[in-house]
């Protein structure tokens, strides 16, 4: 390797980079905008979910139950129905998400302890139902143990006034389980791979199709100065896009960076050479930029799906999950939630930080290879 | 004209016959998609791995964490001493929840103060929401039967149902058995044919102009629409193959039950494969090359997937951002695509969204063939 020819191409490489300034604008400000639109979209706690209530008793019991639902803050009764067909008619019609159908005589049914109230859940969006379910069960339940409490102390048995179990939970590193703080991580990850597959890509197939990568052979550099320097100046893009997404994340979105902040800048760095060395690889598999987009474009959902920036990877089945893995982001994601968001260090992540490694160092070799042998 | 388009047509059938592999990897991908995503998506956390401090270590405390892995959401992972040491392999990340029981645990259930403490990993959001309602739920039920079995034991009470006066039946609409695929599946449906609808355009006529080959067709006859047509029609089939395939996969191979008409999906289909190929023939048109043309598409994509309510709820959204959400057809087809496949609707309760897809076609094509005419001069 030559210092000198490696140099030239980088400055190739950068003023080409900077001649499409549209692109290159595009390239800078795209994370910003992703990052603004997600992080005030990303709200995954449903409550005030609109409710129609059929309440067939109107005495005081069903009333204490549908006032039980609402303080409770998760549901808000925005109509009153006649009968459980019109609860489900407004379901069906998008009008509201839940219906709970009070049964008639439900105060005498109360006494005698066999009152039954039917909550009925739109199925067709799985956040209305995870929320739904798990609040209208929880609060049912604490209804039903208050007035199995009061029965009790009725019957004679007030030692019963409290329940012999309390839980109280702490979170940790996030005690507001709040979503910014969860997603700022792992976005950082997902953008600066999707920006770091496409422009290596499209440099890549690009100067193939136009076939100007002829004429860069038939000077005396080598194929691993040009990987280089087709690298150079793209790291030097996503080292700005990374400061930006950082500096907003912490000082516009207030999310807290508790690790070391030179621990994450080495490990960012390392994460940024494999997926640019990731979109070399996928370069050399595609003959032309139409094929290229068609494979990006499908790394990009995987990468959104599979890393675990939204969906949790401990319920894939294993398959999916390995699939996973051939993601950089997938190990950089868990690396950055373990710096900025736990303040762990090198001692708790070194098997990620090893696989980011081998994966690097393998898909670079890989990619260098193969393109020397394309050529000839 | 109809001749001219005709012609486009046949050059544009030819060459995407002639690249085979592209072709293959344009009909192939969307299946690996399916067929990947419809296996990763799963939003009902269970098996959270749990790191125990039981301290006690008696029969009341061990019945506790009994009732807690027999529910399915935990799997004990570690025993461990002490609270520290349980904050140490959540830290590790070999746990993403940690219970500690203090000394003495069943002396305390008897006079009804036991403490259990319940550690979450916040870092993970939703592992963290269902771990804390879990728990919730399950110390709450342990409670009632731990009274319960008291009583019984007691001789106060003959019959459990006596102290239990109220039940709450929940029945969860379209999808009883709450099988998480059975939401997913339209959605994925609908982001795939999205990305692939707007891949397949975004390159076509800029890739001409790149290739200076754009130059060589506006000497002839044709005009800028009739060129947009025919640039499009071949890709109509691909997108709409790429819909059967993935539909009939989501259909047969993870057994999603379709509920509603085939015919009136697959009509409100096409037009949705329209509007996704019309977009993404925009965004050909006011490139100026490949590269710009992808970083376009490729936000498209993914502000879509982000607000088009695939994986977020839009009614959290701020107005604002909902707004930004409406000029992305996956919005309107995702209610579509739910409704018809899982819910079963018909035309009646979807109308909004079958007109506005309809107005949003034409706009989009009227821009595209503008922007294309514009930059041209």
């Amino acid at each position: 390797m030559n210092a000198q020819r490696l140099f030239a191409i980088i400055k190739k490489e950068t003023i080409q980079m900077i001649r499409d300034w549209p692109t290159l604008l595009m390239i800078i400000l795209m994370p910003v905008l992703e990052l603004f639109l997600f992080a005030y979209v990303g709200d995954m706690t449903l409550d005030h979910l609109p409710t129609a209530v059929a309440d067939l008793s109107r005495d005081s019991s069903s009333r204490a139950f549908i006032n039980a639902l609402e303080v409770s803050g998760f549901f808000d009764v925005v109509q009153y129905v006649g009968s459980e067909n019109e609860v489900i008619r407004a379901i069906d019609d998008n009008q509201v998400n839940v219906g709970l159908v009070i049964p008639p005589d439900f105060a005498g049914q109360v006494e005698r302890g066999t009152a039954q109230a039917l909550v009925i859940i739109d199925g067709s969006d799985s956040f209305v139902v995870q929320s739904g379910y798990s609040a209208a069960t929880a609060i049912a339940q604490v209804h039903g143990m208050q007035l199995m409490l009061q029965t009790a102390q009725r019957m004679g048995m007030g030692s019963l006034g409290q329940l012999p179990i309390d839980t109280s939970t702490r979170i940790l590193y996030n005690p507001n389980i709040d979503e910014i703080v969860f997603l700022i991580p792992g976005l950082a990850a997902m953008l600066l791979q999707l920006i770091g597959v496409n422009a290596t890509v499209m440099a890549v197939v690009r100067e193939r199709e136009l076939g100007t990568m002829e004429q860069m052979l038939v000077t005396p550099a080598r194929p691993v100065e040009l990987i280089l320097g087709k690298i150079v100046p793209p790291v030097g893009l996503i080292t700005v896009d990374l400061v930006i997404i950082i500096l907003l994340g912490v000082f516009w979105f207030k999310v807290p960076f508790q690790g070391s902040i030179w621990l994450f800048s080495w490990l960012s760095l390392l994460f940024i050479v494999s997926g640019l060395g990731m979109g070399l690889a996928l370069s050399t598999v595609s003959k032309n930029q139409k094929q290229a987009q068609q494979i990006s474009a499908m790394i990009m959902m995987v990468t959104m799906l599979l890393t675990g920036l939204i969906y949790p990877r401990s319920t894939m089945p294993p398959v999916v999950r390995a699939v996973g893995n051939l993601i950089p982001a997938t190990y950089f994601i868990r690396i950055a939630r373990g710096i900025i968001t736990k303040g762990v260090g090198l001692a708790y992540m070194w098997e990620d930080v090893v696989a980011l490694l081998v994966y690097g160092a393998i898909i670079v070799t890989v990619s260098a290879a193969t393109f020397k042998t394309r050529l000839d | 004209m109809l001749q001219r388009i005709w012609a486009v047509i046949q050059k544009e059938f030819i060459q995407t016959l002639r690249d085979r592999r592209t072709l293959i990897i344009q009909l192939g991908l969307p299946l690996v998609q399916m067929l990947i995503f419809g296996y990763a998506i799963r939003t009902d956390v269970r098996n959270i791995p749990l790191v125990v401090a039981d301290q006690s270590l008696d029969r009341a405390s061990r019945a506790f964490v009994q009732a807690l892995t027999v529910s399915g959401y935990f799997d004990v992972v570690n025993y461990v001493a002490d609270e520290a040491q349980a904050i140490h392999a959540i830290d590790e990340g070999r746990a993403q929840a940690g219970v500690v029981i203090l000394p003495g645990f069943a002396a305390d259930v008897e006079r009804n103060g036991a403490q259990v403490l319940l550690l979450v990993d916040g870092s993970d959001v939703f592992t963290s929401q269902t771990a804390y309602n879990a728990i919730t739920a399950i110390a709450q039920s342990h409670s009632k039967e731990v009274l319960v079995s008291r009583l019984l034991r007691a001789g106060r009470l003959s019959n459990a149902d006596q102290l239990l006066p109220l039940d709450t039946r929940v029945r969860i609409l379209y999808n009883p058995n709450l099988l998480d695929l059975w939401f997913v599946i339209p959605g994925i449906v609908a982001v795939i044919l999205q990305t692939q609808t707007i891949t397949l355009t975004a390159a076509a006529v800029v890739r001409e102009r790149e290739s200076g080959t754009i130059e060589q067709i506006l000497v002839t006859p044709i005009r800028p629409f009739e060129l947009l047509i025919g640039k499009i029609a071949p890709n109509i089939v691909i997108a709409i193959v790429n819909m059967l395939t993935i539909l009939a996969l989501g259909v047969l191979w993870f057994e999603t039950p379709f509920q509603g008409n085939f015919w009136l999906f697959f009509g409100l289909a096409c037009l949705y494969v329209l509007s996704g190929l019309g977009m993404g023939l925009l965004v050909s048109a006011i490139s100026e090359n490949q590269k710009q043309s992808q970083q376009t598409a490729m936000m498209l994509m993914l502000i879509g997937l982000v607000l088009g309510g695939f994986i977020f709820p839009r009614y959290l959204m701020p107005p604002v951002i909902r707004a930004v959400g409406n000029l992305f057809p996956l919005t309107y087809f995702i209610p579509i695509a739910r409704g018809i496949i899982t819910k079963g609707i018909g035309v009646a309760t979807l109308w909004e969204q079958v007109i506005v897809l309809a107005v949003y076609v034409g706009v989009v094509m009227f821009f595209a063939t503008r922007a294309f005419r514009r930059n041209l001069d």
